[in-house]
Formats: structure tokens, sequence, C-alpha cells
């Protein structure tokens, strides 16, 4: 109808922040639902809270977390990447190519993350250029890069990785795990750039109001080639350590992590509908993921409930993230 | 028409347009407009709903790009092909809708694009005491650090006007600004665009409120059907003639009607009250057109979405072939034989996709398929019947609806409620946005209904199709009926002049 929405509109003086509070709220649960399941966990089991499991546990958390977070910069701009997990898988490949063949570790690394920055441009091309949905665009590259991985490797596995890069994830820099303190050197400056800089402002304009941002002179373009860069990007990080971890190439690893990575964003709070999400969010959602997957192994719990469980939480959660919508709309 | 006398040099236009012609499928939104705005000046820009007001301000906001004719900035000509180009030559725009960003903060959304940074980090705080410090001295009772999204929209529409006062606007564009908002934040905008206009900054001020024209412009233009007819002086000119100006008729839009005699009553309707409207009492008889003109807000749409079962009554009656009826839901309205055929027909009225057939058949399924199993025969009579009758051109029944023209699909949406028994039909606004051999269909289309002895409830912006159309034609201003007028008995400006309510 032409004019429904003219209807007297009541003016509130000086509301409260509600929009803010949500997600303090969300990560605050999320941290005490954590706490309580570590807690029960310790209690539980005699191996949850020792040394050993703790520090398996950070080594686990990492790669969902880096994966989670340069998800979240995607689904804040309103669009999904499901090209992350075959990027892991391919990366990894790579970078065992690379090494078993003699490069030089830092050459290796240094290709291996432009590789992986080029597949989000050829991401955000075919979204941004060719106007193709994320989904579907993401859903081509992931099925393309799975099967390059596999093309590339004739499906066989990379071994002869020099010693000095397979050691790097299981040792320890002041008491942390190596693969831990990759996460925080990427999730500070993730932090700033998404929102402390201009560009991670963008990213939540786009994903509220692309015409809002166009006609405010932001290239929403460039903001979208942004996010799925960052989200390769860190997909291909995440390729580097898991080969490191596991000490091969294989071209089928990571498969199914794109859906753990967007799991643990949603989790986290980031709003499939765009411009709601922190880096924070997707870091918790990761570890609590972690955690479950973790416990159930120690408690022996039949695996095939992790997945049950995982689902009725991203369920709830984004029921709740409807709930809010429909009120601020 | 009467183009104002050449200028003397001394009121030298910031921005000039020659010639600009805008053509979208299917419609010529402007046709060689020349305008020219002076500097430092107050432009008013009247017309009716569809004159072509909002293409205008998307042409000088860049949003869209002129089809052909000039534009000079300061007599120099320019591209103004983006947004951006706008921007930059200091051209903003406050929109009737807020174009914001409702997630960000009040401060993030006056800054977007124009982020305050130290060492390529963002200021926030700097940028919430700045844009604080904007709103206090403008008067403004918002927090900076509020998300806009838990703000009113009126109070939306004041962050909007605030984000263009703080990136050195030099021409700034109003369309409708005060439409949401109360009557002391209308005296706010009112000061900060008379502060604005002082400092320099030449204004154009798009409304249909009459007394806010004379209140603030110095000049008006008046646009009609994508033409500008006339530029006045505010001071001598006066509300009668802007008027007359708007509604004044060429030949060529004598609207096709034929004398059908009215039957018994179909629908009644006393005292009836609900969200948006209240006390609204009218008739409609079968073979009859009843016309419901007003302003965007009058309370025309909330009626109809009350009488159509979207929204509760709170007081009054509706009988319907005599009998008191409770419209709960849109199913209650359907099945009782009342037919809204929807503003966005592409949009809400049918599937483009699917076949002419399916559409037509589409509120029946329910009905030939008794079993479950569609029964194609009578979907295949069905449609085929309404093809007939109505004389829908398509190559079969089996081509995408999207494939015929827009006057082809409204039969199709007509089509689709006769086959299901409508006798009561809604029309809002039916011909927006369609051609004029295609309005000529669509008309021929309420004739076949009237003579099936249904009735018809139009609403329209545009005050000569009503006019021509209506048997009868309720004028509604600020929530209810202000006037009815028979058939022609009143004239046009009588009419438009209740409907502003002035």
């Amino acid at each position: 109808m032409s004019d429904i929405s003219t209807a007297a509109i009541p003016a509130p003086k000086r509301p409260a922040l509600k929009s803010h509070r949500f997600g303090f709220l969300l990560n605050l649960t999320l941290l005490a639902l954590l706490v309580v399941l570590w807690l029960a966990l310790s209690v539980s089991t005699r191996s949850f809270a020792t040394f050993g499991n703790f520090e398996n546990l950070l080594r686990q958390d990492s790669m969902w977390s880096i994966m989670a977070v340069g998800q979240t910069f995607v689904i804040i701009t309103a669009g999904i990447d499901l090209s992350v997990g075959a990027v892991v898988g391919l990366t990894s490949t790579v970078i065992a190519m690379l090494l078993a063949g003699g490069v030089p570790i830092w050459a290796s690394i240094v290709i291996t993350l432009l590789i992986g920055g080029l597949l989000g441009a050829i991401n955000a091309f075919g979204i941004v250029n060719l106007r193709l949905p994320p989904f579907i665009m993401t859903l081509a590259t992931m099925t393309a890069l799975r099967s390059f991985g596999l093309l590339i490797t004739d499906g066989q596995t990379i071994g002869g990785l020099p010693l000095k890069f397979i050691l790097f994830s299981s040792h320890r820099t002041l008491g942390i795990p190596n693969l831990f303190i990759i996460v925080i050197l990427i999730a500070v400056p993730c932090y700033f750039l998404l929102h402390r800089s201009r560009w991670g402002r963008y990213l939540f304009a786009v994903g509220s109001n692309p015409e809002a941002a166009r006609l405010s002179g932001v290239s929403v373009n460039r903001t979208i080639y942004l996010a799925y860069i960052v989200s390769a990007l860190l997909a291909s990080v995440v390729g580097v350590l898991v080969a490191s971890r596991i000490g091969i190439g294989i071209a089928t690893t990571g498969q199914g992590w794109e859906l753990q990575s967007i799991a643990s964003s949603v989790i986290g709070g980031t709003s499939l509908f765009g411009a709601v999400g922190t880096v924070i969010g997707p870091l918790l959602g990761a570890m609590l993921l972690t955690t479950i997957n973790n416990g159930a192994n120690l408690m022996n719990v039949n695996p095939f409930w992790q997945g049950i469980i995982t689902g009725l939480l991203i369920i709830v959660i984004v029921y709740f993230d409807q709930l809010r919508r429909r009120k601020t709309r | 028409m009467d183009n104002p006398a050449p200028r003397p040099p001394t009121d030298a236009p910031i921005l000039e347009l020659r010639q600009v012609d805008k053509r979208f499928l299917g419609t010529h939104a402007l046709k060689q407009v020349d305008l020219a705005f002076r500097q430092g000046e107050i432009h008013a820009i009247v017309g009716e709903n569809g004159a072509g007001k909002s293409t205008l301000i998307k042409i000088l906001t860049g949003a869209h790009v002129r089809s052909a004719g000039t534009i000079l900035w300061q007599g120099r000509e320019v591209a103004l092909a983006s947004p951006l180009d706008a921007i930059s030559l200091g051209i903003n725009a406050v929109h009737q809708e807020v174009v914001l960003c409702s997630h960000l903060t009040v401060a993030a959304n006056i800054f977007l694009g124009d982020e305050r940074t130290n060492a390529g980090l963002l200021r926030d705080r700097a940028m919430v005491a700045e844009a604080q410090r904007l709103l206090d001295d403008l008067g403004f009772d918002l927090r900076a650090d509020a998300v806009l999204g838990d703000l009113a929209i009126g109070q939306q529409q004041l962050v909007a006007t605030a984000r263009a006062a703080a990136r050195g606007v030099k021409f700034l564009i109003f369309d409708e600004p005060t439409a949401y908002l109360t009557r002391q934040d209308t005296d706010k905008l009112f000061r900060l665009i008379r502060r604005l206009n002082g400092e320099g900054v030449t204004i154009v001020y798009i409304s249909h409120r009459m007394e806010e024209i004379f209140q603030l412009a110095d000049r008006v233009s008046v646009l009609r059907d994508g033409q500008k007819v006339a530029t006045h002086v505010v001071a001598e000119t006066n509300e009668r003639e802007l008027i007359r100006d708007m509604v004044a008729r060429t030949i060529e839009e004598v609207h096709y009607k034929e004398a059908i005699p009215a039957g018994d009553v179909l629908l009644e309707v006393t005292g009836l009250s609900g969200p948006g409207f209240r006390d609204v009492s009218l008739t409609v008889r079968r073979g009859e057109v009843v016309g419901l003109y007003g302003l965007v807000g009058a309370g025309r749409s909330e009626f109809v979405q009350c009488l159509f079962g979207r929204t509760k009554r709170s007081a009054g009656q509706v009988k319907l072939r005599g009998e008191p009826v409770t419209i709960h839901h849109e199913s209650d309205a359907i099945a009782r034989g009342i037919a809204l055929v929807p503003e966005s027909r592409r949009d809400q009225g049918l599937c483009l996709n699917m076949g002419v057939g399916f559409n037509l058949n589409l509120p029946v399924f329910g009905r030939i398929s008794p079993t479950g199993l569609v029964d194609t025969g009578a979907e295949r009579r069905g449609a085929a019947k309404q093809i007939a009758d109505l004389r829908i051109v398509a190559a079969s029944a089996g081509v995408p609806a999207a494939t015929l023209s827009g006057g082809n699909q409204q039969k199709i949406v007509v089509g689709k409620w006769l086959n299901h028994g409508a006798e009561l039909f809604i029309f809002d606004e039916p011909t927006v946005g369609v051609d004029v051999g295609t309005k000529v269909e669509i008309y021929k289309v309420f004739a076949s209904l009237l003579k099936a002895g249904a009735g018809i409830i139009l609403i329209s912006s545009y005050l000569p199709e009503v006019y021509d159309l209506s048997d009868r034609l309720h004028v509604f201003s600020r929530g209810t009926i202000v006037a009815s007028h028979d058939a022609k008995s009143a004239h046009p400006e009588t009419i438009l002049t209740e409907a502003i309510g002035v």
C-alpha cells in the first residue's frame, strides 16, 4: 500500500541504547555458558582440567576461531562465504607442495597467503562484477577449489615437510601454544580493522543499507572485496597452520569447516541479515563449539550428538536474533 | 507555458537544468525540464504525486542519470553521474524516506563516508562529541551515541538533516521532510533551514503543504506530468494559482468511462475507525466506482487495510450485501468476495515467472483440487474463461505473466479474483507508473467489471483519474473523510484544496 507507514508516529525522547546492549548480553551469556561447561566437565571427567587437555583445546579452537573471524567480516556485509573450508584444503596442500619442493618456509607462507587473498578476490569478483549471489558464487568456488586440490595432488598425500615447520604447531611461547598466539595476533588487528577503522565502519554500512552507503560516497564494491579477501586470507592462514599441525598436505582437509565457521560466527552473535557482529563473538562461539566437541569426546558421548547440539544452539540463537529484528523494525 | 522573463545577470543560477529528460522502462518521468536555482534562494517545488518530483531529486543527487539534457553548476557543465559527483559539488538531499544505516549510531551516520580518523583509526569519541555538539546546536533533543534504528522515524529525519548540515553543503534538497515530523520538530527543522540559507546554502524544498511553502520559499516551481509548467515568485502568487497549475488539464487526459446504471448496495460502511483513520462512512453499489482521494498519509490506505482485515477496527460497522460482517483476516475478506488489487502488482499481485493460467487459478486451487490433485480440466477452463472475458492478450495460458504488457498484467490480477467470485474490487493506485495506452486498457477492465455487477473502490493520488472515473468521490485528509462529491459535482481545484486542508 502506498501510505500505510505514515500513521501517527510516537516520538520517544532520549531512547535507551537497546541495540548495543543485546550484543554485550549475548557475549556475556556465551562466556557464562563456557565457564559453566568448563566447570561441569572438570567435575565430571578427570582428564578435562589437565594442562595437556587445555592445551589441546586451545589448539583445536585456534583453527575454527580464525576462520570464524574471517567469516564474520563477510556475514556483516549480509553475505556468506561457503568456500573457506575448501580454501583451507587447497592452501594446506599448496604449502605442503611448496615446502616439499624445497621452497624456504617464509617464501612458502607468503606465496600461500597471496594465493588465499587472490581466492577471496575471485569470490568478490563474482559477487561484485558478475553480480552473482554470494551463496552461489562461494558454493561454486567451494566445489571447484576442492576438486582443484585433488587434481594437483592427484589425490595423494604430500609428505616430507621440514621438521621446523611441523614443530611450530606443537611448541609454545611463554607457556601459550603457538597456534593460539596466532589467534591473538590475528584477532587484535581484526578488531582494529572492524571496529576502529573506517573500512570496518563501511562493512557495517554496506550490510545495513547499501543504498545509504552508496549515497554517502562509500564504495560498496571495494567494501565487499575487502570482506571476501579477509575471509579467504584468514582461511589460508588456517591452511598453513593445519599443514603444520598434521605435518602433511591432504586436499580434503577442512571439509565441512565452512559450516563450523558460520556456526561459530552466528553463535557469537553475528546476524545473517548483516550489519551485526563483533570480533570477540566468533572467538567465543568457536571456543564453545570446540569445548562441546572436546567434552563429548572425553565423556565418550556418541560423536553424532555433537552436530545435534550445535544445530540446536544455532536455532536458539538465530531465533533470538529474529525476535530482536522484529522489535527494531 | 508561462516561463519567467529572462533574468538579469545578477541572478546567476548556481544550478541549472536545460532540457533534462528522463525515461524509465515504459514511462517518461521528466520531459524537457528547464529549471534554474539561484544562488542562496529557497526554491520550492510542488506537484501532484507522480508529477516527477522524486525523479528530479534523484537526478540532482546523482542517484539516477538523466536520459538527455545538460546540467550546469555555477555556469559550468557537469556530468552528475554518481552520488559522489553530487557530494563533491556540495549537493546533498534529505529524503522523504530516511536513507541511512539503521544499525549504526547517530554519530556514525552523520559522518558516514567522511569519518574523522587518527593514524587510520576512527576517532569515535571525537565524532560522537562533535555530532552531539551539532545536534545540541541545532536544538535537536537527540543522543549522538544512540543507534539510529532505535529512534522514531521523525527523529531519524532530523538526523538526516543534521548529517547534510555537517558536510559543508552548498545545495540542499528537502523531499517532503515534514511528512513524519511533529509540530515542534517541524519548527526546529524550519529554523535549521533558515539558518543554512542565511549561511548561503541554496535550498530546494519539496512539499505538498502549501502553508510551508508560503512560510519558507522565495520562489516556487510547479511540475505536472513530468513537465515544468511554471515558476512563480512566492510573494506574487497564491495557493489558488499553484493549485490551478498543478491540476490544469490537457485534452488527451480525459478518461474513458461508460455510463452504467447502479444496482443494489454491495458495501455499506458506517462510522468505521481504526489505526490511522476515524469515522469513515461510505456506500458502494453494484456498477459503481467510489473514489477515495487524498494525499499520501491522509488515511485512505489505512482505511482500506482495515476493510480488508489487515488491521483491527476500533469502532463502526461494515455491511456486505446487507448483512453485518466482521472481517478479522485477509482470508475472511477474500472468502466474502472482496478483492484487493495492490499498487505494486508485480510484487504483490502476480507470480511473474509463472504462467498466465497459473496466476488466474492461484486463489482457486483449493476449490479445483478436491482430492489434492489439481483438476487440470477445471484449471484450463477457468483460465480460458477469464482470458476470453477480459480479452487478455497472451500467446497462450502457459506464457509467463512477466512477458505481458502492464495492462494485461492488471487484467490477470483482476481475472484471478473474478475467477474466485469476487464482487467488490479495491484498486490501490491502479495506474501508477503505466503509460497512457495501458491506462485506457485498465479503465476498460473497470467497465467490464461494473457491467458484470461488481462494485469498485478506487484509491488514487492522481486527481484527474479519480475525478473522471468516480461516481462518488470521498476526499480524505488527516485520517477522515472531509468532503464527499457526486460525479463531477465539484471543481478539481476545490477537491485538491480540501485534500490539502488549507
